[in-house]
């Protein structure tokens, strides 16, 4: 009876032992993980999180999510509270200023050890510093084609776009579809507008100018070329065939007058297709790659939202984040990106998911060849958020309302972005 | 007495550590700040006057300066005098459906100014607009209310959408005044034959002086801390604001949160308040010559 009860009392303790070590050892592996989400599920799938934690149990993932606006407010106080993410993704403009005061881990070592960089296009090093830190990898790449409205080239009898056309094609053919009835316009042929994507930035690419030179340390406002693409745009508006800001705010905004056909022609960021879908689903519409420029080059604008691992982050969580960004880097959630519609992704094997796609636009490869092609980012630097609000201030003021000329607008460009430049 | 007043420091101290955390330390450490360079994620560098000197050197801060005084002198008059008459007219006894009138004129208070800016940007709209359609029907050229060649034009506009927006909340406080007007005295003097004119001028107004004085103070301070009225007209910071359009507290706001530049925003705070307490002062100065209070 004794014996018994020794050997029960023995073999409770060893069980107790191993589920005591056993619990210590699986809680040394788990790890939690902050993944901040701008945008909730509306911008990021919510089926790649959730494949994420079902592939990962180890990783206990904390999600914190709030709208776009309410997100990029808080994310700066929780920095400077070092309560941030882990990983969280932004503008990468913004990312690259966080790169620079120290909030961002570079991860040029993590993608050299993990990532085999020719299963992906070049925007993967969209956050790359020219002294080689890359500060975050892509979220999603937008960029921009030139959208026509067929229905509007019919009436017309103009022949559509092609992918050969040039900027001065594009004028032309703007003109030719430019209605006035009386005094008042009732269609344009180009949308006319100003921000910088699918604005003035592509405009001074195809005169063979820029914002800044290839260092990003010099302005270039002050190079005859910028100064002749911010000339064109500003006389399309002035001269009547493209669209002026009034028309396009009384009429509901771009998209709209472009759905309505009030505008044939729209450089369109590929994100909208998914408005377009959804709001305007029985316009007959497609995009051909951006018009090429004066030197024969292609320019076609990209914007992306860059993922960050913060570099705060302890060890442990910095792995778990790459981690992370590696499985969304992979097939399945690139693929489901690439299904999305709302943004391209970066690897090149989900590209055969977006062609077989049948949506409008039918020719998404103006998207995808066209960034293979001549893919350019917007001269984003750490000062990019600073700068380009000058650059905006000054075209507003000349190239939309016409109140200063183009040139007076560039000197004051080249002046103030040159001292935003230096100073940093 | 001693129990007693040890008790009231127990009771009052969650307020005083309220005031010391949340309204101390802020303004101390806003002080401290203006004088670094301080980007939200790094220690605080101590730079001495640098930030203050630039602030002073830049352009757009007198520009926003001499926008933001225009603002005050076209808003706050206009502001307080129709504020005034409207409340007059709503305080007269004969006045039927008062409470709907008083409904219609606090309507605009409560409108959110994302919509309200919307609205009025279509109004103003320079091709397409209502304000300059009415203009056509008597004859009178277009008016580019918000992208004028002219700044004053531009900041008038704005102004009188802010008068627009605020009426209801000054009309309310001096409408409180007047309802505390004693009906023996107004009908006194309209035994002795006063007109409305001059129960208005040589009655209610003297009476009412120290709601008008306030709400001159409120409306002052509310114009120099204008923000909202040109974001939403404008549309928003990052589409550029012009420079020939900017306010202080825009240039603070950007700067801060957008730009992490938090020591010239801190700069710009404390030069914008030293402005405020100058005007403030100033009004205060003349209180006794016009500002009734027996």
């Amino acid at each position: 009876m004794l014996k018994k009860r020794q050997s029960f009392l023995v073999l409770s303790l060893v069980v107790l032992l191993v589920a005591t070590f056993g619990m210590v050892a699986s809680a040394q592996r788990q790890v939690t993980l902050k993944i901040g989400l701008p945008g909730s599920y509306d911008v990021t799938s919510k089926d790649i999180i959730d494949q994420f934690i079902a592939e990962h149990p180890h990783i206990n993932v904390e999600i914190q999510e709030a709208p776009w606006g309410d997100f990029t407010s808080k994310i700066a106080t929780q920095i400077a509270g070092n309560t941030m993410p882990d990983v969280w993704f932004q503008e990468n403009a913004v990312i690259l200023g966080y790169g620079e005061r120290g909030v961002a881990q570079d991860l040029a070592a993590y993608i050299e050890r993990d990532l085999d960089t020719d299963e992906y296009i070049d925007g993967l090093f969209s956050a790359r510093t020219p002294d080689g830190k890359v500060w975050g990898v892509p979220h999603g790449i937008n960029p921009v084609a030139l959208a026509y409205n067929k229905t509007v080239f019919e009436e017309a009898g103009v022949p559509f776009p092609t992918d050969d056309w040039t900027y001065a094609d594009l004028i032309e053919a703007a003109k030719q579809l430019t209605v006035v009835e009386g005094e008042e316009p009732v269609r344009f042929g180009f949308i006319g507008a100003y921000a910088i994507t699918n604005g003035w930035f592509p405009w001074i690419k195809q005169a063979g100018g820029s914002a800044l030179d290839e260092t990003k340390t010099k302005s270039m406002f002050d190079d005859p070329r910028t100064i002749a693409g911010l000339k064109q745009l500003r006389q399309g508006i002035e001269e009547g065939y493209f669209t002026n800001v009034d028309f396009v705010r009384a009429h509901g905004g771009d998209l709209e007058v472009f759905a309505s056909g009030k505008a044939a022609m729209h450089f369109m960021q590929y994100s909208l297709q998914v408005n377009m879908q959804n709001n305007y689903p029985d316009v007959d519409w497609d995009v051909v790659k951006m018009p090429k420029a004066v030197n024969g080059e292609r320019y076609v604008p990209m914007v992306a939202n860059s993922w960050l691992i913060s570099s705060r982050a302890s060890q442990a969580s910095k792995d778990a984040a790459w981690e992370f960004l590696k499985f969304y880097l992979g097939n399945d959630a690139q693929n489901i990106v690439a299904a999305s519609g709302s943004t391209l992704p970066v690897k090149l094997s989900a590209y055969e998911v977006i062609e077989a796609s049948g949506t409008k636009p039918l020719n998404k490869a103006a998207y995808t060849d066209g960034i293979a092609e001549g893919g350019v980012t917007l001269d984003e630097n750490a000062t990019w958020n600073e700068w380009r609000l000058l650059v905006q201030q000054q075209v507003n003021e000349s190239v939309v309302h016409g109140k200063i000329t183009v040139e007076e607008a560039a000197a004051e460009i080249h002046k103030k972005v040159q001292e935003v430049l230096d100073e940093n | 007495m001693h129990k007693q007043r040890y008790w009231g420091y127990v009771f009052t101290f969650p307020f005083i550590i309220n005031v010391l955390v949340f309204l101390l330390f802020p303004i101390v450490f806003s002080a401290y700040i203006s004088f670094t360079k301080y980007d939200l994620f790094n220690a605080p560098k101590w730079i001495g006057l640098t930030n203050w000197i630039n602030i002073l050197n830049k352009r757009e801060f007198w520009l926003s300066m001499r926008n933001v005084s225009m603002f005050a002198l076209i808003f706050v008059p206009l502001q307080t005098s129709f504020a005034f008459l409207v409340a007059f007219m709503l305080n007269q006894a004969a006045l039927k459906a008062k409470s709907l009138f008083r409904l219609f004129y606090f309507l605009p208070v409560i409108t959110p100014w994302l919509a309200a800016g919307v609205v009025w940007s279509w109004m103003f709209n320079y091709q397409y607009g209502v304000l300059n359609w009415f203009l056509g029907l008597v004859g009178i050229d277009p008016v580019n209310w918000l992208y004028s060649r002219s700044w004053v034009v531009v900041i008038a506009s704005i102004a009188l959408v802010n008068v627009w927006k605020g009426l209801g909340q000054s009309m309310v406080i001096l409408l409180a005044g007047m309802q505390n007007v004693p009906h023996e005295v107004l009908e006194s003097a309209q035994i002795d034959g006063a007109s409305s004119r001059q129960l208005l001028t040589h009655i209610v107004f003297p009476i009412v002086t120290p709601m008008v004085y306030l709400v001159m103070i409120l409306s002052t301070i509310s114009a120099f801390q204008t923000f909202d009225v040109f974001l939403g007209l404008f549309g928003g910071i990052t589409t550029g604001i012009s420079e020939q359009s900017m306010v202080p507290n825009i240039m603070i706001y950007r700067d801060a949160f957008l730009l992490f530049k938090l020591g010239p925003a801190s700069a710009t705070a404390w030069l914008l308040f030293f402005v405020i307490l100058a005007i403030t002062l100033f009004q205060q100065y003349f209180e006794k010559r016009w500002v009734h209070y027996d």
